[in-house]
């Protein structure tokens, strides 16, 4: 039953796509290339030019824009999926875009998914899964392999490549394809600290940060038994955990000249007994509020707790450097981002990509900023002094020439994990720091089958 | 299952398809013919609506079989050979979609069709017995007893005499959608590769025999999988005894306890305790595991008290630690595991032990005071296996619930306990795992459906042993008899 119905639905869209081709195709011949129109590598340039005529009452048929409403004869329903905190936000955006399109009837339906299991919910049965999404970039692989990601191969209202910032770019580039529209670069993690414990001097620095709590009886958090925030460490001591070509499994440099170094200095920072590895999330605001931490590696979601707590000794800045085989190395990090993605299976592609491209452009990205403190991907918006004042996304900015997107597969998380966890705790079993790395190295290279 | 039983139903097969031999070889021209238009049988005996609706049914059957049965049945060998592709026209942002195969789709849709042949096929055998029978009827139409039915007395016995088959009709229809048709699919997803590389719609999978079942036993699939294995299953089993026997025990404990004549306000106590019932484990089981924490409000007094700095004089807690790992340590968490689930557990098993207690013979028990049992003799020997007995179904029960208790598990451990063990994190596993939790996170965080099957028909094999083997232990053997 389902197969006959999509195979009429592919059948009509071909026709209509005949039929809109040939209308087209006679008013178009304009010299300079036609705005917009095939070829996946001129995208960036290519795109900025239709950006005006959209707005415009001036109808070129070279528009795709244009053509896609005149060619919308039914109802476009799409099914769109943001996290629990941005319904009320989105629900204006999508009355706006509406209103944007007056001669179309769109029947949009909101759902609430956090974008940090997105991909459980899209994967479950991508058939069935919305068709414009919101989702952290760290799912951004198995979304792909998965075939749950659209291929953005143009753009048609802005220039998503050029206008958003290049490292959330990247983040959304697999194979030098672009799959997802950056909405936000504000999902890593730096360090928050309190401004009457520790100097701006003092946060340079690890060793100098454990001696001042040391002093003052105070602790520092950090989630070391945590896959992603162990990372900072081997990465800042310039060894790598990269994705290999099959998009799947891992290799890792973590067992080689250097590794042990890094684990030694990770289990010398457990044993200073004012670092400490944190569990859970929810413990890092509990920890600063009871008074124990006077500095946490977190990220901005925790950003208006701490802010509530800490009050006027409210300060944030990127991560300070580690004592590592006797020299300083500035600790790494994650960079983190938040996108909008395109489902291939939706029954309304284009409409889906126009929304996910009105949804991130520029001015609803500070709209996102000015109604949900969402720390901007767009450049223009990230620039401003606004965005520029608040502390946990200048701090953010900071670290971000340390950070890297995340490029690892699944077969990293749980081996990391426990090294973390066995590192931090002071290695307990007391397993030669070598062989322990071998092992962690193994289980994060393993091929999947 | 014992010899007799083995045998009566191997009997019972031979007979089915003896029958049918039977029915076929003495059968008359409408046997032979309904066998080819099953309505024919019933028709020639004037049972014209049967007739019409055993004709229906293989219309029916036939139209199915042609539409649904065989495109899917014709790709289930490969499970499939069209990979999705679309392509977005960037002139008129329109897509075209080729006709592609969903192995996932032609899997289900193929293990429906061939359950309703399989259907169809015991529906078939069944029409010609009938007629068969109706032939038999129709030879013997002067002996009494030898009547045929007509349509309308066929529909009164269905109401009347035969109301048990019409009941059971709605549930064993229930059983079978809810049932037999997923856990036939999950049977043959084990025989495939569907994983994260092979994810349809937009990729294919395909058979690949028993080489998962390999994987399982072999350190092949991640560099540990059969060592977690081994001990994820040595848990699940320990697991299971022990929560099973603890909140056993410690429910009729309790109902003695509150059933004792000096006990005062025993609605009271009883109403306290299913209180906790009241409340939705996941809540509860939350809220215990904040309490838990490293940091939690527990370790907060314990380290006030001093009682964290004892039980690290004793050696029950590591040196370097200043707080409690409840929830952390692979020892210390296992214990606390049990012990909130004896929590969770026994007001449970209060309310049942209390139910038995109150049944028990007053006679017997009296009578073995006045032969000068004491207490402890009395329970020892007349009201535990008198609520063993009668609680012998109910524990087996609780004991294959217990092997796949997800929400006590999970609930406290999951995001928050670390495995110290690199094989057991490389095979994505953890010490207080159980089969049904590592299998929980494989298929939802991994995408590895394949393993998870796997997992999932050991997970059945050993329920049903366990079930099978302590229902004719318990209460086979005609035990029945003692407490007469």
């Amino acid at each position: 039953m389902r197969k006959a119905t999509k195979k009429l639905a592919v059948t009509m869209a071909a026709a209509l796509m005949v039929s809109t081709v040939s209308l087209t195709g006679c008013g178009g011949a304009d010299s300079n290339g036609g705005g917009s129109s095939a070829g996946g590598s001129s995208a960036g340039s290519a795109s900025s030019s239709s950006v005006a005529s959209s707005g415009s009452s001036e109808q070129k048929a070279e528009d795709p824009v244009q053509n896609l409403i005149k060619a919308t004869t039914e109802t476009v329903k799409l099914n769109v999926w943001v996290s629990e905190q941005d319904q009320e936000f989105a629900q204006g955006l999508i009355d706006s875009f509406k209103a944007k399109y007056p001669d179309v009837t769109f029947d949009i339906t909101l759902g609430a998914k956090s974008e940090a299991d997105a991909k459980d919910g899209v994967l479950a049965d991508v058939e069935a899964a919305p068709d414009v999404y919101s989702f952290a970039d760290d799912q951004i692989l198995e979304l792909v392999n998965g075939g749950a990601l659209q291929e953005i191969a143009n753009t048609y209202t802005y220039d998503v490549k050029g206008e958003n910032l290049p490292g959330s770019v990247e983040a959304a580039t697999i194979n030098g394809k672009l799959y997802a529209y950056p909405r936000t670069a504000d999902n890593g993690y730096f360090m928050y600290y309190d401004k009457s414990i520790f100097s701006e001097s003092d946060v340079e620095s690890l060793d100098q940060m454990i001696a001042v709590a040391k002093e003052k009886k105070k602790k520092i958090g950090m989630m070391v038994s945590n896959a992603w925030y162990l990372y900072s460490f081997f990465k800042g001591a310039g060894l790598n955990v990269d994705l290999n070509e099959d998009g799947v499994t891992n290799s890792c440099t973590w067992n080689q000249a250097g590794g042990t170094d890094v684990a030694q200095a990770i289990i010398d920072l457990g044993k200073s007994g004012v670092f400490v590895d944190v569990k859970e999330d929810a413990d890092i605001p509990a920890g600063v509020k009871d008074g124990t931490f006077a500095a946490v590696v977190s990220g901005v979601w925790n950003a208006d707790a701490l802010e509530k707590t800490m009050k006027e000794n409210y300060a944030a800045t990127k991560l300070p450097t580690f004592t590592c085989g006797g020299e300083q190395k500035q600790m790494s990090s994650f960079a983190g981002f938040k996108m909008m993605g395109v489902n291939p299976y939706s029954k309304f592609v284009g409409w889906a990509m126009i929304f996910s491209e009105f949804y991130t452009n520029a001015d609803n990205q500070i709209a996102a900023f000015e109604a949900k403190g969402i720390g901007p991907a767009n450049i223009e918006a990230a620039n401003s002094e606004e965005v520029k004042k608040t502390p946990a996304i200048a701090a953010l900015a900071k670290q971000a020439a340390y950070a890297v997107p995340q490029r690892v597969g699944a077969n990293y998380w749980d081996p990391a994990n426990t090294l973390g966890k066995t590192l931090i705790s002071g290695n307990p079993k007391g397993t030669d720091l070598q062989k322990l790395l071998d092992n962690a190295v193994e289980g994060m290279t393993a091929p999947v089958k | 299952m014992n010899k007799k039983e083995k045998q009566g139903i191997f009997r019972g097969f031979v007979n089915y398809f003896k029958e049918l031999g039977t029915a076929i070889t003495k059968g008359d021209v409408y046997v032979k013919l309904s066998m080819i238009f099953m309505g024919a049988g019933y028709t020639g005996h004037k049972q014209l609506i049967k007739g019409l609706l055993a004709t229906l049914v293989e219309i029916a059957f036939i139209v199915m079989c042609v539409v649904y049965a065989a495109p899917n049945l014709a790709k289930f060998g490969t499970l499939g050979t069209v990979e999705f592709k679309q392509e977005l026209d960037p002139l008129t942002l329109q897509t075209t979609v080729n006709d592609y195969d969903n192995s996932f789709t032609i899997l289900l849709h193929s293990m429906i069709a061939l359950f309703l042949i399989f259907c169809f096929i015991l529906f078939w055998i069944a029409n010609i017995k009938t007629v068969y029978r109706l032939q038999l009827r129709h030879q013997n139409q002067d002996i009494p007893g030898n009547h045929i039915n007509t349509f309308g007395e066929d529909v009164k016995d269905m109401l009347g005499k035969k109301f048990h088959i019409t009941m059971l009709a709605l549930p064993t229809l229930g059983v079978i959608l809810m049932n037999i048709i997923p856990i036939l699919v999950l049977v043959a997803i084990a025989f495939t590769n569907y994983d994260q590389n092979h994810m349809p719609p937009n990729q294919l999978f395909t058979w690949v025999g028993f080489s998962n079942f390999g994987n399982l036993f072999a350190n092949s699939i991640t560099v540990s999988f059969s060592y977690a294995f081994r001990k994820i299953l040595g848990w699940t089993l320990l697991w299971a005894v022990l929560a099973t026997v603890t909140t056993f025990i410690g429910g009729i404990l309790l109902a003695m306890l509150i059933n004792k004549e000096t006990t005062k306000v025993k609605k009271l106590w009883r109403t306290l305790f299913v209180v906790s019932i009241a409340v939705p484990q996941f809540v509860t089981l939350l809220l215990v595991r904040y309490f838990f924490a490293d940091d939690g409000i527990v370790n907060a007094i314990c380290n006030n008290i001093g009682f964290t700095g004892f039980l690290k004089d004793i050696g029950l807690v590591g040196k370097s630690l200043n707080y409690i790992p409840f929830l952390s340590e692979e020892h210390w968490t296992k214990f606390m595991i049990i012990v909130i689930n004896i929590w969770v557990g026994v007001p449970y098993q209060m309310l049942i032990a209390t139910g038995v207690l109150m049944n028990i013979p007053v006679d017997q028990v009296e009578s073995a005071r006045l032969d000068g049992a004491t207490k402890f003799q009395v329970f020892t020997k007349i009201m535990m296996p008198y609520i063993l007995f009668i609680q012998g179904p109910a524990l087996i029960t609780d004991f294959v619930k217990n092997i796949n208790n997800f929400n006590v598990i999970y609930l406290l451990t999951n995001n928050s306990y670390v495995t110290p063990d690199q094989a057991m994190a490389n095979a994505h596993g953890k010490e207080v795992d159980l089969l049904v939790t590592w299998l929980f996170r494989l298929t939802n965080e991994y995408s590895n459906y394949k393993m998870a099957s796997v997992i999932g028909i050991i997970v059945f094999i050993i329920c049903a042993v366990f079930t099978i083997l302590s229902f004719t232990r318990m209460i086979g053997g005609g035990r029945e008899e003692d407490y007469q």
